[in-house]
């Protein structure tokens, strides 16, 4: 599928880098106004994962969740935030997957490099960002981060993705 | 070089080494791995014949297995012609026999030799197929506690059921809770790891008085979440299993610590029996099917982490197993099992999964500080700042117990009851075990 027109692929490129930004300048008040009430950021532990309620998840967050990690992170407490994460995303291919009554669902793939204490992390796979659009701006029902190696061991993931 | 473990293990204190030391590692991968019983797993993972499950019981990978007669096989994932692990690892159908990979020799279920190729070409060779060497080698021992599947890798020692002492009624309850009786594995296996001893991590399992302190990130944020909410708000599950870890060191001292032979225990329960539509739900299924006075008896059983040393450690009432895999001295692998209740209502087993997203993947809020102290733990005993761990709060004020020994939540009792059956099976002794 298509997007519109140049300008419509522009605002959602736009949209789609400035969220990662947010995040990897630990603005995490202004990344979680990005998304709508009922939004859910969901990181699948597996696969092919389409149930996040029967099937346990790497990160599957409400808007409660997602507020308790924001708020832990800015602990002066948060001894596993000394010294704290690190981010970098680049994203890339991003295309429009699918239209919504509302809005739309937006492809990308990314790869992010997490630094912290002894080792640099890279991660890398694809996001499906579920677009509402609220008069002129954008807001995410659900960011679907597919990880390359979701079924992996992992340490611990402390920063959104 | 030999060590002196003797030297090492005292009833109220440890030596740095225990922790840090390549050579003792390895010394318990062979004395404590090699001799206890260990989690393997629960026989609802390998449903149908030729379904199976593989994973490491100390340095062995293992593969279970179920055969043709409905048995649950361990075997050691080892073809006996040139050595490949047959079944890749994770789980699945390995279909009616295992067939190695390589040379497609074939064997039953049970590890037993079905067929080779080129069978002529071992006609009057040194090399006898009808010899049990050729077959894949079972583990010495394998036994099941209400479909929980445990193996030693030991021909002599205890069985299970003695072995697991006081810790069985974990493992009972566990199933009682179902108002079927029964569980089965569901939901995915989270994997966390840890850049730590093993042995950090299971005394940590019953240290209550680290909660305070090492959590204070993740329950303050979780108070001030539900500060924010609107007044009269009914405290959310999301928050009351964060912000339990704000609890003052007196809270802790009143829950009672149970300490078993074999380096096992539990901790009374820190959750108060929720009152909400979901837990109702559950408890009404419950009484509908085992009858209200039983279920009583049943919830009534309230326990927060159990310790099936050195392998596990249940979680009954959120209906989660940790699985304990060391990887070498300074690194360990934890694997999260959740359990469904069979008879209870769907929304029992969404919660279970909400506790198994939020307290133990590897993205929970709780955990990271944890893994950050153990880390910082492991870092600081290798150093010449001390040579002694010390374990010395509450000893002696032990009460006896049959077959073990009870504390306040707040006694060092724990790690002490866990060294002693390390010592126990390292072939010394420190004591401590009164």
């Amino acid at each position: 599928m298509n997007f519109n027109d140049w300008q419509e692929q522009q605002d959602i490129t736009k949209f789609l880098f400035n969220e990662a930004r947010l995040l990897d300048e630990h603005r995490w008040d202004e990344w979680l106004r990005l998304f709508t009430p009922d939004g859910l950021y969901w990181v699948p532990l597996v696969h092919g994962q389409t149930d996040h309620l029967n099937h346990a998840s790497l990160f599957c967050e409400d808007a409660l969740l997602r507020s308790m990690r924001a708020r832990r992170l800015e602990q002066a407490r948060a001894y596993s935030q000394q010294p704290p994460t690190r981010t970098v995303h680049v994203l890339g291919n991003i295309s429009l997957e699918s239209r919504t009554e509302a809005g739309c669902v937006v492809r990308s793939t990314f790869h992010l490099l997490e630094w912290r204490k002894t080792e640099q992390r890279a991660f890398g796979g694809s996001v499906l960002h579920t677009l509402r659009r609220e008069v002129a701006e954008w807001r995410i029902e659900m960011k679907r981060v597919e990880l390359v190696n979701c079924d992996a061991p992992h340490e611990a993931l402390q920063v959104f993705m | 070089m030999t060590i002196d473990l003797q030297a090492l293990v005292q009833p109220d204190r440890v030596h740095k080494r225990v922790y840090t030391d390549p050579a003792i590692f390895e010394l318990e991968m062979d004395r404590v791995f090699g001799q206890a019983w260990l989690y393997v797993g629960h026989e609802s993972q390998v449903p149908n014949v030729g379904d199976y499950f593989t994973t490491r019981l100390g340095r062995e990978p293992v593969v279970m297995v179920r055969h043709t007669d409905g048995a649950v096989n361990v075997l050691y994932n080892r073809c006996p012609h040139k050595g490949a692990k047959i079944v890749p690892d994770g789980s699945g159908s390995a279909g009616k026999f295992l067939r190695c990979l390589y040379h497609g020799w074939t064997f039953k279920c049970d590890g037993s030799l079905l067929s080779v190729p080129l069978r002529s070409g071992y006609e009057d060779t040194a090399l006898d197929l009808k010899a049990q060497q050729h077959s894949v080698r079972k583990v010495a021992r394998v036994a099941s506690h209400r479909g929980f599947v445990f193996a030693s890798l030991a021909e002599e020692g205890p069985e299970l059921v003695e072995f697991l002492g006081g810790v069985a009624t974990s493992l009972d309850n566990f199933c009682d809770r179902a108002p079927d009786g029964e569980v089965e594995v569901a939901g995915g296996v989270q994997r966390v790891i840890q850049r730590n001893n093993w042995k950090i991590f299971f005394e940590n399992l019953h240290d209550t008085i680290h909660a305070v302190a090492t959590h204070e990130s993740s329950w303050r944020a979780a108070k001030e979440e539900f500060e924010s909410m609107p007044a009269g708000t009914p405290k959310p599950f999301e928050v009351v299993i964060v912000d339990g870890n704000g609890e003052p060191l007196e809270f802790w001292e009143k829950l009672e610590l149970k300490g078993y032979d074999h380096g096992h225990g539990f901790m009374e329960g820190i959750f108060v029996p929720p009152t909400d539509p979901v837990s109702l739900a559950y408890v009404a299924a419950l009484q509908a099917k085992q009858g209200e006075a039983r279920a009583d008896q049943i919830l009534r059983v309230n326990r927060h982490n159990t310790i099936v040393y050195p392998s596990c450690s249940p979680h009954t009432s959120f209906q989660q197993i940790r699985v304990i895999r060391p990887l070498s001295v300074d690194r360990t692998l934890v694997e999260i099992f959740s359990f469904r209740l069979k008879g209870a209502p769907e929304a029992t087993f969404q919660r279970t999964l909400k506790y198994t997203n939020i307290v133990n993947s590897p993205s929970s809020n709780v955990m990271p500080d944890d893994l950050e102290a153990y880390n910082r733990v492991q870092e600081g005993l290798a150093s010449d700042g001390g040579d002694w761990v010390s374990m010395h709060r509450g000893m002696g004020r032990e009460q006896p117990l049959p077959g073990g020994r009870s504390s306040n939540g707040n006694s060092e009792m724990p790690p002490r009851n866990m060294f002693a059956a390390w010592a126990s099976y390292m072939g010394v002794q420190t004591g401590a075990a009164e």
